[in-house]
């Protein structure tokens, strides 16, 4: 069931996630659009989450986004208030004022991750919830997961600290695995859907940034086809998996596999990696009593589910 | 298109053989009115360096193809069209093979779907004894001269090519005692199909694998026309002990069960466990997959002779099941058992662009299968009885069928 509107505000409106928006050139969502956009938020019932560009939105923009209630995602150099603050460049990130509240996402390759955990460590005690998104999964190889192990194990390491020292700080990597029981993912074409300045839905802002079909318009409607596939019960690899906090990416998944309710090896392995890793500080954090020994996360001998399909 | 056949001495390694296709050419003398394939033509020939590039590409990645043996299969258009070509490959294959002491010397055959026009021919002879002990040849003829007629017929000219195949299936059936052919069944043939069974039975050929076409190309009332010669069929092969030595695929006696969700979710196709590779040397999960066999949709992909296979284009196809593809019509039918599918067609004739949605154009000619599959068994097994033969050992006199198609 539909849950979340995304509306894309700009052409040049924000990545948040693993697509990479590579429109420089501004195309503003036209005023009746928008309205239309959150009549159409409103009538589904539809919770809506704007995703702004770095320029300043015209005030009749502002004033129409503030006839509903809604979220918003916007860059770190835009001048709104953000429920969600989205950082392209390491630079940036680190230098940032960072207030009391608000969640932070970090988009960042693998190898500047890897590069930069201590860096990591003194934003990670500004804020309460820090994800980190890599942009390039799909082009990782065998020494890159390597090193993105290493990373997370150092990862851990300033967790433990951290919540040793009584903070409760979120990083998606890791913590998020251990405070799940079941999957919890994107849910793109399932739970959210993403309207774009042409006034056309996409499955998710990526689909509209790499030109792939619309799902409906504003105009005629939403029309998914082949809906089930983008729910989890049609999905074979990720139906059995554990990795709850995999993004289970489906933008990722059609361009790696073609298939959207098929992960690649990729995607499959850096969150198992997680995974394990997220297995090993709730360990730790129930051994100095910070965690109900109750809980649990199993131990497991894959990094890819698809590697043990025969054993289903 | 010939349709691909399986030979009983393919059955010995069925199941765990890879199955590797080379698309040695988009060309062929015939226009077959059902053929799928649209994108037939006489410029793309499968250059030598790209069919030893991939051999090398194959025999070089040992670890990724485990499978005990291999068939390395060779279609168009018409393979034997390009019977040189083919004769480098196989000799090519064979010595590097032992060179390489790999696992697949000694347990591998090549396979050949052929229309049968140049069986005849000296070079495409010369071949056969040369690799005589690991070949296997299906020549496909659709029945009686109309019905073969009526849809195999020379390109630019419309003549059927009847006789010019049927004058080699004396000299094939020499050779391959025992082959089946295969037959494809599309909407004006259904009223021939008795007769065009009958007719490959008297040639000598026992055993006749048929289908329908997957495509969407039935009309009202073709279900009725199907089952009503089935059942006319299956008076002729009973009243006259036909079944005793020859066997048609249509009647098979565990056809028309309900499948379990759990214990029979496999997946029908085996697209994508093959590898088949055109004349540019990319790679496809099938041929069906390639450009020239689809309508809507863009080829499906998996690398290339000078990359590689791109394993995450796979995991699609290794993680189908059925369940996942059908609707729930399907999962619920009670007559499921033996209902086919092609990923190719499914992939073609989708909504999006997935091998998941599972196309059903061909469910009311399952079902009309079913009603007439239900009525040959029965009579036969009373027949039997009639004549003392307890059911239990009913299939002693029965001939079992020896091919095993995997289309």
């Amino acid at each position: 069931m539909l849950k979340y509107l995304v509306i894309l505000l700009d052409d040049t409106s924000t990545s948040f996630c693993h697509y990479d928006n590579r429109k420089s050139e501004s195309r503003l969502m036209p005023i009746e659009t928008l309205k239309g956009g959150i009549r159409f938020g409103m009538m589904e019932n539809l919770m809506i989450q704007f995703v702004y560009p770095v320029d300043a939105l015209p005030l009749e923009h502002l004033k129409a986004i503030e006839t509903i209630d809604h979220g918003v995602i916007a860059p770190s150099g835009s001048p709104v208030s953000a429920d969600v603050v989205v950082f392209n460049d390491w630079d940036t990130f680190l230098k940032f004022d960072y207030p009391d509240m608000g969640t932070f996402v970090l988009r960042t390759d693998s190898k500047q991750l890897c590069e930069n955990p201590k860096y990591l460590e003194s934003v990670l005690y500004q804020v309460t919830r820090l994800n980190i998104v890599l942009t390039d999964i799909e082009t990782m190889n065998d020494e890159d997961f390597e090193k993105y192990d290493r990373f997370l194990d150092e990862l851990r390491g300033i967790m433990k600290r951290l919540y040793l020292k009584g903070y409760q700080t979120q990083c998606n990597l890791i913590t998020d695995r251990i405070v799940l029981d079941a999957m919890n993912n994107c849910n793109a074409g399932t739970e959210s859907i993403t309207l774009a300045p042409n006034g056309k839905f996409y499955i998710c802002p990526g689909f509209y940034y790499d030109g792939l079909d619309a799902v409906g318009s504003l105009e005629d409607g939403l029309d998914i086809k082949n809906p089930q596939l983008y729910r989890l019960d049609h999905a074979p690899l990720c139906r059995i998996c554990e990795a709850y906090h995999c993004k289970r990416c489906i933008w990722l998944n059609q361009k790696t596999t073609i298939e959207v309710n098929t992960p690649s090896h990729e995607q499959c392995v850096v969150a198992h990696m997680e995974r394990n890793q997220a297995r090993l500080l709730l360990n730790e954090l129930q051994d100095r009593g910070i965690y109900d020994k109750k809980q649990e996360i199993k131990e497991i001998s894959y990094l890819d589910p698809f590697d043990v399909k025969d054993e289903w | 298109m010939e349709a691909i056949i399986k030979s009983q001495n393919e059955q010995w390694r069925s199941g765990i053989a890879k199955g590797i296709t080379f698309i040695v050419t988009k060309d062929c003398q015939l226009a077959c009115k059902y053929c799928y394939l649209v994108g037939k033509n006489s410029k793309e020939r499968m250059p030598w360096s790209i069919a030893k590039q991939t051999v090398d590409y194959i025999l070089d990645h040992e670890n990724d193809f485990k499978e005990e043996s291999v068939i390395w299969d060779f279609i168009g258009g018409e393979p034997f069209l390009e019977i040189d070509l083919i004769d480098k490959i196989c000799d090519y294959i064979k010595m590097e093979m032992f060179r390489r002491n790999h696992h697949w010397f000694n347990s591998y055959r090549f396979s050949f779907s052929t229309n049968g026009i140049n069986y005849h021919e000296e070079k495409i002879q010369q071949f056969i004894e040369k690799n005589r002990n690991h070949l296997s040849i299906g020549i496909t003829i659709d029945g009686t001269r109309q019905k073969h007629d009526l849809n195999r017929v020379y390109k630019n000219s419309e003549r059927g090519s009847y006789d010019d195949v049927v004058k080699n299936i004396p000299l094939w059936q020499f050779q391959f005692p025992g082959m089946g052919t295969k037959v494809t069944i599309s909407s004006a043939d259904l009223p021939y199909i008795k007769e065009s069974v009958l007719h490959l039975f008297s040639l000598g050929i026992p055993e006749v694998n048929i289908n329908c076409v997957f495509e969407d190309v039935w009309k009202e009332g073709d279900d009725l026309i199907f089952q009503n010669q089935l059942i006319e069929l299956a008076d002729a092969i009973i009243d006259n002990g036909l079944y005793e030595n020859n066997v048609c695929s249509f009647f098979q006696e565990h056809l028309g069960k309900p499948l379990d969700r759990k214990l029979q979710n496999q997946n029908w196709c085996g697209a994508g466990k093959m590898l088949a590779v055109d004349a540019a040397g990319i790679f496809y999960p099938c041929t069906r997959f390639a450009q020239y066999s689809l309508r809507d949709k863009k080829a499906w992909i998996i690398g290339n002779v000078n990359e590689g296979i791109d394993k995450n284009k796979l995991r699609g196809f290794l993680t189908l099941d059925r369940c996942t593809q059908s609707t729930k019509e399907c999962i619920d039918c009670e007559v499921a058992e033996g209902c086919a599918w092609c990923q190719g067609e499914n992939y073609d004739a989708a909504d999006t662009c997935t091998a998941f949605q599972r196309s059903t154009a061909i469910c009311k000619m399952h079902k009309a299968r079913v009603r007439a599959n239900n009525y040959y068994w029965n009579k036969l097994f009373r027949k039997l009885e009639l004549e003392g033969i307890e059911r239990e050992r009913a299939n002693e006199h029965v001939k079992q069928p020896q091919m095993k198609d995997i289309c």
